[in-house]
């Protein structure tokens, strides 16, 4: 197992994955920041940053019905947390069932969240599926994130999918032995599982240490296909920082 | 709701808690070369175990479960810059690859779960170490664990009440209140994971300094004022005090305020943003005395 269940659509050649890994991840972080930016109702601004990451993804190859399906996910989670603000926010009730009444400005605020929060989960979802991990990394790595930051991704990276492993190993041997009778008994042998893998996770980075050590480790991981920020991501990165700023001026002024 | 997706947080508290953060992840990196070289291949397993675990789900009785948090465990194990890291780093990849909380919104997320999660974590399982003993040592995991959750849903709701999102005292409610059950979880599930720890590996968790008895008579002799004084302000008379009853007989109260503070109407943000510089003029104090607290215990 590893993160390649993510990244589809990183090997299709296009305009996106010719991109340097830092313009992406560059011009995502600027989609999200630009979106959380927008004032409260601001309709067709919202509606200009989703154009924008659907245009994207239409350039990077995603097909639709997957990017929707990776979209609603995510979405769906955000609607739920969105609730709360539709019944919370004081204002004139336009609908009310019992004590939860829904308010203009509580609909309004969350039209907003919504709103705001897709073409950002839009952008995530065009990068996840274009860029592997390791270019992630290296992006991280050139965008100045502290090494120590950026050498645990790494070493988390090889170690994730092989802890889960673990996990859903020792998991199947509870299992079998009938293992945990009741909330309790399952409750203990969940935080047995959790227990032994925490302990095993300390020995495998013993032991990863020591193999790191051999092959000549020296503090920095080493970096393997490092794809130069070129002219091009150059001037896609600032065509997409320009329209941003741009959407998000004409909601302001 | 501990990882706030984006769309609902405003500019200035994605700024605020952005930089916050950002200093808090450079505090925990700066000057410690030796972390490289030496850490590293354990802060990753660490980080791995973190996201693995968050996986798995603990069944709390009458169809109910939860996830484990982490960041108490975390800074237990490994102190609370490396648990920062740690933290930081789960976060961040949940947050690119599974759009588990907002891009936007990474500085927020980190402070609430990074930065108070860990290092709060920390700092509050330290306190109950040194009253409870090393006897104790679970029980201070336990209430680090508890308060650390409400602490972070309590954060979680005034980032959401300064954004305008909605008011502070239903969010207080709503999702302070929900944490109070996710801390009673997180206290139970952080326990019963360090104490089979305990049993296998013992060593694991015996490198907690002991503090020196003053710092403990100190602890302890704050800890007893700061009850006291929760407890004695209900038994308060509702009654003027000397100083306001003797400006109430001079007619003091009636006259006005000729000057006043030559700052007082400086800081932007009106009364909230003079009590985040209040927050952060308390903190920053609290922080420098638990340093010179710290530095002289060899505990940093």
């Amino acid at each position: 197992m590893s993160f390649r269940h993510l990244d589809h659509w990183a090997e299709v050649p296009s305009l996106v994955t010719r991109l340097a890994p830092p313009a992406r991840l560059l011009a995502m972080v600027a989609v999200a920041l630009g979106a959380a930016l927008l004032p409260m109702g601001a309709w067709p601004q919202m509606a200009a940053l989703l154009v924008l990451v659907l245009a994207f993804a239409a350039t990077a190859r995603i097909p639709a019905p997957a990017f929707a399906a990776r979209l609603a996910g995510p979405l769906f989670l955000v609607l739920l947390a969105s609730c709360a603000v539709l019944v919370l926010a004081p204002g004139e009730p336009l609908w009310a069932l019992g004590p939860i009444r829904v308010t203009d400005t509580g609909l309004v605020r969350f039209g907003s969240v919504v709103g705001r929060a897709t073409p950002a989960l839009g952008a995530a979802v065009v990068l996840v599926s274009t860029l592997r991990f390791p270019e992630l990394l290296e992006a991280l790595r050139k965008l100045r994130l502290p090494s120590a930051v950026t050498t645990a991704l790494g070493l988390s990276y090889r170690l994730l999918y092989t802890l889960a492993d673990e996990i859903e190993r020792l998991r199947r041997a509870a299992r079998s032995r009938n293992a945990g009778h009741g909330a309790a008994g399952r409750r203990r042998t969940a935080m047995g599982i959790a227990a032994a893998s925490l302990v095993r996770s300390y020995a495998r980075s013993e032991r990863v240490h020591r193999a790191m050590l051999a092959r000549g480790y020296s503090g920095a991981l080493p970096q393997l296909h490092a794809q130069p920020m070129d002219v091009r991501s150059v001037v896609v990165l600032l065509a997409v920082s320009a329209i941003v700023l741009l959407v998000v001026s004409s909601a302001w002024l | 709701m501990a990882h706030i997706p984006d769309g609902f947080l405003s500019a200035p508290v994605l700024v605020g808690t952005a930089a916050a953060s950002a200093g808090a992840v450079v505090a925990a990196t700066r000057g410690r070369a030796r972390f490289a070289e030496r850490r590293a291949p354990l802060l990753g397993a660490l980080t791995a175990f973190v996201f693995a675990v968050q996986m798995l789900n603990f069944p709390l009785g009458a169809g109910a479960s939860a996830h484990l948090l982490g960041g108490v465990l975390v800074a237990v194990m490994v102190g609370p810059w490396d648990g920062i890291l740690v933290i930081f780093s789960v976060v961040l990849v949940q947050a690119l690859l599974f759009q588990d909380g907002g891009i936007a919104a990474l500085g927020a997320n980190t402070l609430n779960l990074a930065v108070l999660g860990a290092g709060g974590g920390w700092l509050v399982y330290r306190w109950a170490f040194i009253l409870a003993g090393r006897s104790r040592q679970l029980l201070a995991v336990g209430i680090a664990a508890f308060f650390v959750a409400v602490l972070t849903g309590g954060a979680v709701a005034a980032e959401l009440a300064l954004s305008g999102a909605v008011p502070l005292t239903p969010a207080l409610v709503a999702v302070g209140g929900s944490h109070v059950l996710v801390g009673l979880s997180e206290a139970l599930i952080t326990v019963g994971i360090l104490r089979m720890v305990r049993r296998a590996r013992p060593e694991l968790l015996a490198d907690a300094p002991l503090p020196s008895a003053v710092t403990r008579r100190w602890v302890v002799g704050t800890t007893a004022a700061a009850v006291l004084l929760a407890a004695g302000s209900y038994l308060a008379s509702t009654r003027p005090d000397a100083l306001e009853a003797a400006v109430a007989r001079l007619g003091l109260d009636r006259v006005g305020v000729a000057t006043s503070l030559p700052w007082a109407d400086w800081w932007p943000g009106g009364p909230w943003g003079r009590a985040l510089v209040g927050i952060a003029a308390a903190f920053g104090l609290a922080w420098l005395v638990f340093r010179v607290a710290a530095r002289r215990d060899g505990a940093l």
